[in-house]
């Protein structure tokens, strides 16, 4: 009875899949046939969640706005988008336009993977650009002297602090210390350990090396003379900050403690609304967030301080940016679809744009049009970040053709710097043997001719 | 007769146990399923929580993940259609369903074919080819996506479904050695007696091997059903039209490197997962049993 | 002959798709080692220097190749044992064992971008089930992931999650086993545990064989865990060898490089399963 019941059970199952494969391919072969009245501009994206949602609504603002053109959307998870733009130039099928924010423009403008806009763009609104765009923006978009990635949204640092618990420990909230080591000792103030000495509250959470090496005067790229600048005193000064810290916490206090957080929630889970860490350093993007998911809380921001004697303004940044493929079918339409979201050229319109992502603007026209104005008023604490863009000393990840090697290489010396397992000398002598041998490597490869 | 009820005894003294080797295999099994079911429970109770009570009250020392939090209350089952809303899950499902069942067909046939020749035939240069044949599973497809990705657009089958479907054709070096071995076990003499009978290749492969390599031949439906099932590279790489997308490069979707639905991304991994369980549950049957009378084995 | 022809016909698909799909590729991958390429610029011949520059010059390759050495010496033979075990459990008729082989084939089926974030959840140091339990016993646990001399191992221990593949196919094999055979022992007077080791087991190697072949090959090219929970930290302590080789591929972007590191790994998997398959004729059964 079984083995029948089990042969029936095969054989309707298999006959099932058979006439589900035949309707499948049915399915395939019926062409959709889609309007063709408008341009068609494919764009590539690696939103995803709810930042697809904002996503969307710009491309719909923009396909209203005009109708020559209709800009479709694709979500590219992050981990395959490289190398699905990679594969789509190569196929002959790449999108017409692309967001992306990994540090990709020096390696596929060497590879002639994408169009310079400064092809596209006609002599007014490169005029434009250079005139007004800020530093930052050009940092972050231009290599070897042509634009390749038009900024939409850059990403800037400063310190977002809760008045109370400063307050509660008898600092005034109203004069932070002018430099970092006098703000690395009220963190200790507010630092709250239990009785085995682990860590129950965080006073002072610093971030990144690349964020405080230029705070030191320091940083690993000499812009004026495009030369790679790794074992200097201010940078060594930088590591040794946030070495110290670090040791005085304990490393494994400070894994444990950030383990129990959320730290990279967009919504009401950020640590900082509950009042984990008393100061921390994060993006513009938070105050969006503090507003909706906890309008009520009371805190301040303000430019990071910078270490004794260094640089005012200073710190790092990074942002999402247009690219065009080489080979895009339709790369006028595509920089019109970019023009329309950066605001190069209208800026009243765009800024409505940097409003809903809370980005930070390509040029002042945008942080002076009305609605970006009425952002500002709405929520004051962005104006830090907006204050922020102007600044000359702000820097970005060095213009080398070997980026990604580099930031790997950033990370892995700072985690054994702060790990302890290397003195922070050891850690930079150790990146800059990296780096060289990375050099050396390439050449010996044929690479940069 | 006696030797008829001897045989039937022996059979049940085969596969009845004592009570207590009952017990203690209920025990042994009870405590392995309890890791087992780990990452599943794990997945369906995050699916009812909202995002922000995943980590607990975000104050150090939460016990967010501890077992306390495994039943969250209350139960958020809104995670569920609004997984559903987020991706378009319908048109998803139906064309993961299409891919697998036509690669299932196309892969289990083939291989079929394969190692019955690999298996059972003795010919010139075999063991040879069996080698290569393997040997092919050796090199990391990394390095062969671009020179595979060049060919397909060359045959101009970049933007469809082709590349997902048409290799599976010829079947699959992993199906291709687990059948061989599974063949390999089958006794010549059956063989032997059908070719006596003046039975050809063709003949014995689908009246006597087929039949018994059953639960071999389910196993290797199965697999190619998850591996299809499962596919994000294939998709990611050769799709680009978002309504032939997948179900498994829609998972991918709920999350970025910065921040995802977390609660919303278990949702959809757990309506990913039941259609599998639901299917190997009842289709146990047909592959596996205990040891049980097979008829035609004996 | 006759026989010769009717072979060919039979493993005809195969032969196919492997001169039209595969072959080509793997030609072109083998010259491209020899190659300059960043992916899209056109390939330069540089002769041996990615294989010198792989084996004289980077540190990171012989430290990834012995980590992932170290991971198919442990994880594999431990699948196998614990492989054959649950199947042999698995096979009881005992009520309820259906749900039993679905819950212990669970993990199998539960999608990788899940199962890998529930058990970075499971294994945080703060919050995890694992430390929480362990608090519980009075022990302090490790940070698993994020400690240097923890990390490799817990990826280790979490790969046997993946058993219930191969116990589906011992499961299968099982079946197999001519009933005719366990009945003449049963008259011959032997125990269960006499008949499991001179019936089922060598009735079963042919697919022990099959999966600790397949065992091998997957652990050397361990990829998809250890990227998505450690992305090769801390300290490198999970750089496993495809790890590397993805990262020298497509992040920075130098695939002839890449392509080298590709061959040397087929040479010694295929090396290492020639021998696994010269001892077949020792201890591998085959009923025909």
């Amino acid at each position: 009875m079984d083995e029948r019941a089990s042969i029936n059970f095969g054989r309707i199952l298999t006959g099932v899949i058979v006439l589900f494969v035949v309707a499948f391919w049915g399915a395939q072969i019926q062409e959709q046939h889609r309007h063709v009245a408008r341009k068609k501009v494919r764009f590539w994206h690696m939103w995803t969640a709810e930042w697809k949602d904002v996503v969307d609504k710009i491309v719909d603002r923009f396909n209203k706005s005009q109708d020559e053109y209709e800009v479709e959307a694709l979500s590219v998870p992050g981990s395959g988008s490289d190398s699905k733009f990679i594969l789509g130039v190569m196929g002959g099928d790449p999108p017409d336009v692309m967001a992306q924010w990994n540090p990709i423009i020096p390696p596929w403008a060497d590879d002639h993977l994408l169009t310079p806009l400064d092809d596209l763009m006609t002599p007014a609104e490169k005029k434009a650009f250079d005139d007004q765009a800020y530093p930052v923006v050009k940092k972050i978009g231009m290599y070897r002297g042509h634009l390749y990635g038009m900024s939409i949204g850059i990403n800037m640092s400063a310190l977002y602090y809760l008045p109370k618990q400063l307050r509660d420990a008898g600092i005034d909230p109203d004069h932070l210390p002018a430099t970092l080591e006098g703000l690395a000792k009220i963190g200790e103030r507010l630092d709250r350990f239990d009785s085995q000495r682990n860590l129950t509250h965080l006073g002072w959470g610093p971030a990144t090396f690349s964020e405080f090496a230029p705070l030191f005067g320091g940083g690993l790229y000499e812009w004026q003379n495009g030369k790679m600048t790794i074992v200097t005193p201010q940078n060594l000064a930088a590591l040794q900050y946030l070495a110290g810290i670090r040791k005085k916490l304990g490393y494994d206090n400070v894994v444990r403690y950030n383990a129990g957080l959320d730290m990279n929630s967009a919504s009401g889970g950020w640590p900082f609304i509950d009042g984990a860490m008393s100061i921390t350093i994060d993006g513009q993007w938070r105050v969006e967030q503090l507003r909706k998911y906890a309008p009520t809380l009371e805190y301040r921001t303000a430019p990071v301080p910078p270490a004794a004697g260094g640089p005012t303004l200073a710190g790092v940044s990074n942002g999402n940016f247009m690219i065009v493929p080489s080979g895009a079918k339709d790369p006028i339409g595509a920089w019109a679809f970019i023009k329309f979201w950066s605001g190069l050229t209208d800026p009243d319109t765009a800024a409505e744009f940097y409003t809903w992502g809370g980005w930070l603007p390509l040029t002042p026209a945008i942080a002076q049009a009305p609605i970006y104005k009425a952002y500002l008023k709405k929520y004051p604490q962005f104006q830090t970040f907006v204050d922020l863009m102007p600044s000359k000393t702000i820097s970005v990840l060095p213009p080398v053709p070997y980026q990604e090697f580099l930031s790997d290489q950033i990370g892995k010396m700072e985690d054994s710097a702060l790990r302890g397992t290397k003195t922070p000398e050891q850690a930079l002598n150790g990146l800059l043997f990296a780096v060289d041998h990375e050099i050396s490597r390439r050449k010996e490869l044929g690479y940069d001719r | 007769m006696t030797a008829r009820r001897g045989r039937n005894r022996r059979r049940l003294e085969l596969q009845s146990l004592s009570p207590m080797q009952r017990v203690s295999v209920h025990v042994a099994l009870l405590v392995l399923c309890m890791p087992a079911l780990l990452p599943f429970i794990w997945m369906v109770s995050t699916s009812l929580k909202l995002d922000k009570d995943i980590y607990g009250s975000g104050k150090a020392g939460a016990a967010g993940l501890s077992l306390s939090s495994l039943i969250p209350h209350p139960m958020h089952f809104q995670n569920y259609p609004e997984a559903l809303k987020t991706v378009p899950f319908g048109t998803y499902v139906f064309n993961s369903l299409g891919l697998c069942a036509t690669t299932i067909l196309a892969a289990v046939a083939s291989s079929a074919l394969v190692a019955y020749g690999f298996g059972r035939i003795q010919f010139k240069g075999r063991d040879f080819w069996f080698m290569v044949m393997i040997s092919t599973m050796a090199l990391p497809g990394q390095v062969t996506m671009i020179p595979q990705f060049t060919l397909f657009r060359w045959l101009g089958w970049y933007g469809t479904y082709l590349p997902l479907t048409i290799p599976s054709l010829a079947g699959a070096p992993f199906y291709i050695f687990l059948l061989t071995q599974f063949f390999r076990t089958i006794p010549m003499e059956m063989a032997e007696s059908a070719r006596l009978d003046g039975a050809n290749e063709w003949t014995i492969f689908c009246r006597i091997v087929l039949p018994l390599a059953k639960p071999a031949l389910a196993t290797c439906a199965l697999f190619q059903f998850l591996g299809a099932w499962n596919d994000f590279m294939g998709p990611l790489i050769y799709i680009n039209d978002p309504k032939m997308d997948t179900l498994a490069y829609g998972l991918q979707q709920f999350y970025s490197s910065y921040d995802g639905k977390w609660a919303q991304l278990m949702a959809a991994a757990t309506l990913f997962t039941l259609p599998i369980i639901v299917l190997f549950f009842f289709a146990q049957k047909t592959f596996i049993q205990g040891v049980a009378t097979t008829g035609g084995r004996n | 002959m006759r026989k010769n022809l009717t072979g060919y016909l039979f493993i005809s698909p195969w032969l196919i798709g492997f001169f039209v799909f595969t072959l080509g590729p793997f030609i072109s991958s083998i010259w491209l080692s020899f190659t300059r390429w960043d992916i899209v610029s056109s390939p330069m011949w540089v002769g041996a220097a990615n294989y010198r520059a792989l084996l004289t010059n980077d540190d990171l390759f012989w430290k990834s190749l012995g980590i992932t050495l170290k991971y198919a010496v442990l994880a594999v033979p431990l699948a196998v044992v614990i492989g054959v075990l649950l199947a042999l459990l698995l096979n009881s008729k005992i009520r309820g064992i259906a749900v039993y082989r679905t819950i212990l084939f669970l993990p199998s089926i539960v999608p990788a971008v899940a199962s890998s974030v529930v058990f970075v959840w499971i294994l945080n140091p703060q919050i995890g089930l694992i430390n929480g339990l362990l608090k519980r016993l009075g022990v302090i646990g490790p940070a698993w992931l994020s400690d240097t001399k923890w990390a490799f191992s817990s990826l280790v221990f979490m790969s046997l999650w993946g058993v219930g593949g191969s116990m589906v196919i011992y499961l299968a094999g099982l079946k197999d086993i001519p009933v005719y055979l366990y009945e003449a022992a049963l008259v011959d007077g032997a125990g269960p545990l006499l008949r499991m080791r001179k019936i089922t087991l060598p009735m079963l190697t042919p697919v022990i064989f099959f999966n600790l072949v397949m065992g091998v090959i997957g652990a050397f090219q361990y990829f998809t865990q250890a990227f998505i929970m450690t992305n090769g930290g801390p300290e490198e302590s999970t750089t496993f060898y495809a790890l590397y080789l993805f990262n020298r591929a497509w992040r920075y972007m130098d695939m002839g490089y890449a392509s080298a590191m590709a061959w040397i790994l087929f040479l010694i998997v295929v090396v290492i399963t020639a021998l696994l398959f010269r001892t077949q004729r020792k201890w591998v059964h085959y009923g025909g």
